[in-house]
């Protein structure tokens, strides 16, 4: 900062006094490393999980394109009887909407 | 790491040095230790002036520092070796915001309620700097928000124009012109309240 012109020293003379830093309170450095400490535990058992749960083996399967087969089948046939069943429902709307207007033709004529 | 093999603990793996992963967290862990233990007193008293009371300011030092370690690689890796500072501070910036705004209170009218810092001298002294410096805080509560956060960065935390401008999203020369301009406002406010000058 270019120095501030002369009238405004006592200024900020005050203005360090009246901003002081605060010493913070030994229970926040406390509470923040818990918190922290915590959190990286929680990261690292995270990456153990993974490591133990999935050995190299499995990890090598996982890369291997034939064996994407098999749940890219399953997505494919979720996605078909899933199609299916709004068909299904459609189709009942329908017919329900149908009967409901022979039901009233019949009335009218009646 | 060999197949089959039981796979040890990060911590004791990357103390041997053999998993390049796990070597780079624990430097990263380290920086940021450093970081925080450099700071801690920044971000605190940012974040008590901001705020204006202790409670609120460590919850508010809490979630910087939490926010600050989970963009930690990313910011040490975007900031080219400059210092961090500013960044941390911006974070307590942010986060001071959005409590002002939860609150849907002026961050000013806390600053009021601040007690001044203890001082070491005489009694006419201590309560005459008291009362000056309780002017000087009824003077900070007129100031708009970025001149009063300026003022904060400058005063309290020694911050230089380039980190202000850092922290604020400014250029130097316009952080130069606020903070001039911040003083010159809060020395008329001052003057038109009547505290003399020593």
């Amino acid at each position: 900062m270019s120095e501030p012109p002369s009238r405004s020293l006592d200024l900020e003379a005050l203005l360090a006094d009246a901003l002081r830093p605060i010493e913070p309170p030994e229970r926040v450095s406390g509470r923040v490393e818990t918190t922290l400490s915590k959190l990286t535990e929680a990261a690292a058992s995270e990456l153990t999980w993974w490591a133990d749960e999935l050995s190299e083996t499995e990890l090598q399967a996982l890369r291997d394109p034939r064996n994407w087969v098999r749940p890219i089948a399953a997505a494919a046939v979720g996605g078909v009887a899933g199609t299916a069943l709004v068909v299904m429902e459609v189709r009942r709307r329908r017919r329900h909407e149908g009967l409901r207007a022979i039901a009233g033709d019949l009335r009218s004529r009646l | 790491m060999e197949e089959g093999t039981d796979r040890p603990d990060a911590a004791t793996e990357s103390e041997n040095g053999s998993d390049p992963v796990a070597r780079r967290k624990v430097e990263v862990d380290r920086d940021f230790e450093r970081l925080y233990k450099d700071h801690l007193r920044d971000v605190y008293s940012y974040s008590y002036y901001r705020i204006g009371n202790h409670h609120d300011a460590e919850d508010l030092t809490e979630q910087t520092f939490l926010q600050a370690y989970r963009h930690f690689e990313r910011a040490q890796r975007e900031s080219n070796g400059r210092p961090l500072r500013p960044w941390l501070i911006r974070i307590a910036h942010n986060l001071a915001a959005n409590y002002h705004r939860d609150k849907a209170r002026r961050p000013t009218a806390a600053l009021d309620n601040i007690e001044p810092p203890q001082h070491p001298h005489g009694t006419e002294r201590v309560v005459e700097g008291r009362e000056r410096m309780r002017q000087v805080m009824a003077g900070l509560e007129h100031l708009s928000d970025d001149r009063r956060e300026a003022l904060i960065m400058r005063f309290s935390l020694g911050m230089s124009n380039r980190e202000i401008a850092r922290a604020l999203g400014r250029t130097d020369g316009a952080t130069k012109v606020l903070i001039h301009r911040s003083i010159k406002q809060l020395e008329e406010e001052l003057e038109a309240a009547g505290v003399e000058r020593e």
